[in-house]
């Protein structure tokens, strides 16, 4: 299944990356004063800003016994080549709001604190792929910077496949050109530090053999980003 | 008539940076390992994980005897017992006010724990319950001490003593918890003639001194005092101070009543209160105030 | 607007300031708090301008796109507000929490941009009754602390002052349709003419006096406030100060009225002359800030400053 040419014939993929290579990664915490906790990441041309609120009272049909986690993903309308005609409501929002409680909630300790909730609101200023991994980064910050206790941090990485003279090279950090292409795109949420994965999610087929590969290449993107980071 | 109108570019952003002399100690952050031994105590920010004591939260270590925290540089109010607050009533329940207090939950203030007006020893009657809201209601503001803590962390607040209760015409001040340092007294005089409570949990207030005793005055009497136009030399002081404590705030400076009074004493000479509205002023105050405080801290 | 609280007491003070002409944080009735802007923030937009104004903070981002003018004004390009309260600034604009707030401003920017003397949807006409372009002005609202409008309408001025649009290079006609050609070089692309466009001026009447800037805390003691759009100085907009312009005049592009509370006539017309003066120099120190930037942009390359720093 040899797919469109992600690498060149040096082995350099089409922005000039080394196939384990990330782009570059920016962020600063606390950029805003009315949440508890924001952040403002940057990977390559993806931009994210987070902000978390909270932890404060759960409003009364969600008390429950442990912290309510509660996430709205959304993308600015100007966020992507094509303008978006609506910010949040639509699947893919929604199923991202859902994969980022899912991801975040393994890392908050939601034992601490019953009866709360807290509030973790993604925006999506600039989208050039990988824009859930940079909004799981971006909630990481926040909710550190909110001082909410984590077990660890949970970074998130994407990597995709592609081959060289017919060895797999397993690709890091897919852009949104290379996500464009066709390709598989492996997303992995992970909580590096104890090596345990929060979240997974695969687009396109991928045989079985290579999975191992692309998935420890992830991972150790997630390493990565933690060591970049932290 | 003049229109002051300022508009800056991203590139001449003002970095609010104030290098303070003490180095900067060491930093945990989510995940990191502590200690692998066994012998400590674990406590809030820290949690057990295969034999080994991680952090929880970003921040800097606190050990006392074995047992070892990691306090966050920016939370929400963790209470303890004496603390001082302010707080802003959000409900008036069944024989009990709910208080924002900036903490994790909402705070409780009983019936039972405040001064109803006519004296200490009085028995609480069911018309009381039904006068709640005439004491205080929905968006008033309160200073309060601690009682206790309950068990899932939310606070109960009391207000038996004078200089608790409700608070009349000021300005609240938000800022971050951790900002605030711990001292003896957190009611203020200050000499520059209004005075300031400094709450535990960021909320600080600033109004006018206070001219005599109101509490035995009837219940209009207290209500045409509060309404009392504020005079301008104090308007303009309560000006000041709040911009002052915004430009400490901006550097992330500890505040209590020496730093918010070496920054008044720094501001003055900016005549205008509202030259301290501008970043280059607000950094100016933060430096000159940290000088200040690290001179006091060599002699 | 955003849940704020007040006491009974603490809005006696604040109006009690108005009335004393000094308010919590020492600005007078008609003084603006510090703003900052930058330009050409977002890569996928056309233009694009953050503008920050205390901790309101309002990012702007222009699309273009090719669109057939109405059939009863084949001459004139398009213009779309649409403004996104993101949950960011408060959880309660959470989902649809923030519809009403953004539709409000929306209408508001949309009735301002109508008037031919405020914005000249002419310089977006490509091909008379077959082709225009079309403007989407997406604002999106990351922090309120009081006074949106004015923040919104100086944000969307800088990003349209930012936006390039493509130059066509050749149309090919095909019956009855054109096939456009445009080019692809960054740099060859027209800018556009803003000078005229209006700013919105809120009027919070407070007491009996009117003040500009409200923080959030003001607005809650006022009963009803009154928006001014004003139509700006090209002078302010131009690179060359050689170039001859008439005499500008500003002109009140919309007006309207929020909240339950009612205003006499006196204080009206008063209040609409307080939002012209304020809007012109709004709009002198905006013009004077955006072509510092780009000035400043031709002389050496600027990095983009963004969230970062």
């Amino acid at each position: 299944m040899p797919g469109p040419d992600l690498l060149s014939s040096q082995g350099l993929r089409l922005d000039g990356r080394r196939p384990n290579e990330l782009r570059r990664i920016r962020c600063k915490l606390g950029v805003f004063t009315q949440p508890d906790g924001s952040a403002y990441l940057e990977q390559g041309n993806t931009k994210v800003l987070a902000a978390v609120y909270g932890p404060h009272q759960a409003s009364k049909s969600k008390r429950s016994e442990t912290v309510v986690v509660n996430c709205q993903y959304s993308m600015a309308t100007f966020s992507t080549g094509e303008r978006k005609n609506r910010p949040r409501g639509d699947r893919k929002s929604q199923e991202m709001s859902l994969h980022l409680r899912q991801a975040l909630t393994a890392a908050i300790k939601t034992e601490l604190y019953p009866r709360s909730q807290i509030d973790i609101y993604i925006e999506v200023l600039q989208a050039d792929g990988g824009a859930y991994c940079a909004s799981v980064n971006a909630a990481t910050l926040a909710l550190v910077d909110a001082g909410v206790p984590l077990r660890a941090y949970v970074c998130a990485c994407t990597a995709s496949m592609a081959w060289q003279d017919g060895d797999p090279a397993p690709l890091l950090d897919v852009g949104h050109v290379e996500e464009a292409a066709g390709g598989v795109v492996l997303t992995v949420a992970s909580l590096p530090s104890t090596g345990s994965i929060a979240l997974m999610e695969m687009s396109h087929r991928l045989h079985s053999d290579y999975f191992e590969s692309v998935l420890s290449r992830a991972m150790q993107g997630c390493r990565d980003i933690e060591v970049n980071i932290t | 008539m003049t229109e002051h109108v300022s508009i800056r570019l991203a590139s001449e952003r003002v970095n609010h940076c104030v290098s303070s002399s003490n180095d900067t100690p060491r930093f945990y952050t989510p995940g990191e390992v502590i200690s692998g031994m066994q012998d400590f105590m674990r406590g809030h920010g820290t949690y057990v994980e295969e034999d080994c004591l991680k952090s929880s939260v970003a921040g800097v270590m606190q050990k006392v005897n074995k047992l070892i925290c990691v306090r966050p540089l920016k939370s929400r109010y963790v209470g303890e017992i004496g603390d001082v607050v302010v707080g802003r009533v959000l409900e008036v329940q069944q024989k009990r006010w709910k208080v924002e207090t900036n903490s994790r939950l909402d705070s409780v203030l009983q019936l039972s724990s405040v001064n109803l007006p006519g004296g200490e020893l009085r028995r609480r009657s069911a018309e009381d319950e039904q006068m709640m809201r005439k004491h205080l209601k929905e968006g008033d503001l309160i200073s309060a001490e601690v009682q206790s803590v309950f068990t899932d962390g939310s606070l109960s607040l009391h207000t038996r003593s004078l200089k608790y209760g409700k608070l009349a015409q000021g300005v609240l001040v938000k800022v971050f918890p951790s900002l605030i340092k711990r001292r003896k007294n957190h009611f203020h005089n200050l000499p520059c003639g209004v005075s300031m409570i400094i709450g535990n949990n960021g909320f600080i207030w600033i109004s006018p001194k206070p001219q005599g005793m109101m509490v035995d005055g009837n219940e209009d009497e207290i209500i045409n005092y509060e309404m009392q136009p504020v005079d301008s030399t104090d308007r303009e002081i309560i000006a000041r101070l709040k911009n002052c404590i915004a430009a400490l705030v901006a550097s992330k400076m500890m505040l209590d009543d020496t730093s918010i009074m070496f920054a008044f004493e720094e501001s003055l000479k900016y005549e205008e209160v509202k030259e301290l509205l501008d970043p280059e002023a607000m950094l100016d105050i933060a430096f000159l105030t940290q000088h200040r405080l690290n001179n006091i801290m060599e002699e | 607007m955003a849940g704020v609280l007040l006491s009974r007491t603490e809005k006696v003070f604040i109006i009690d300031g108005v009335k004393d002409e000094y308010r919590s944080d020492g600005r007078s009735t008609i003084d603006y708090r510090p703003m900052e802007l930058e330009t050409n923030v977002v890569s996928h937009a056309s233009g694009s301008a953050r503008l920050r104004l205390a901790n309101t903070d309002i990012l702007v981002g222009i699309k273009t796109e090719i669109d057939v003018p109405k059939p009863d004004k084949p001459a004139l390009g398009k213009i779309d507000f649409f403004v996104d309260c993101s949950a960011n600034a408060t959880p309660e604009f959470e989902g649809r929490g923030g519809e009403q707030l953004a539709n409000s401003i929306s209408n508001m920017m949309q009735r301002a941009y109508q008037s031919p003397q405020a914005f000249d949807l002419k310089q977006l006409c490509i091909f008379e009754g077959k082709q225009c372009w079309k403007l989407y002005v997406d604002i999106l609202i990351l922090e309120c602390g009081g006074n949106l409008c004015d923040a919104v309408s100086l944000a969307v001025k800088a990003a349209l002052f930012n936006t390039k649009i493509p130059f066509v290079k050749a149309a090919l006609m095909d019956g009855g349709n054109i096939d456009l050609q445009l080019s692809d070089d960054p740099y060859d692309s027209k800018l556009l003419d803003v000078g005229s466009a209006p700013l919105l001026v809120t009027l919070c009447k407070i007491g009996n006096k009117c003040v500009v800037d409200p923080t959030a805390e003001e607005e809650k003691c006022s009963s009803v406030s009154l928006i001014v759009g004003v139509t700006g100085n090209r002078k302010y907009y131009s690179d060359d100060d050689t170039e001859e312009l008439p005499a500008f005049q500003p002109k009140c592009s919309a007006i309207s009225m929020h909240g339950p509370g009612s205003i006499t006539t006196t204080t009206l017309r008063n209040a609409i002359n307080q939002g012209i003066i304020a809007a012109v120099c709004l709009d002198e120190a905006l013009g004077k800030t955006v072509v510092r930037e780009r000035r400043d942009i031709e002389k050496f390359k600027r990095h983009s400053y963004g969230f970062l720093k």
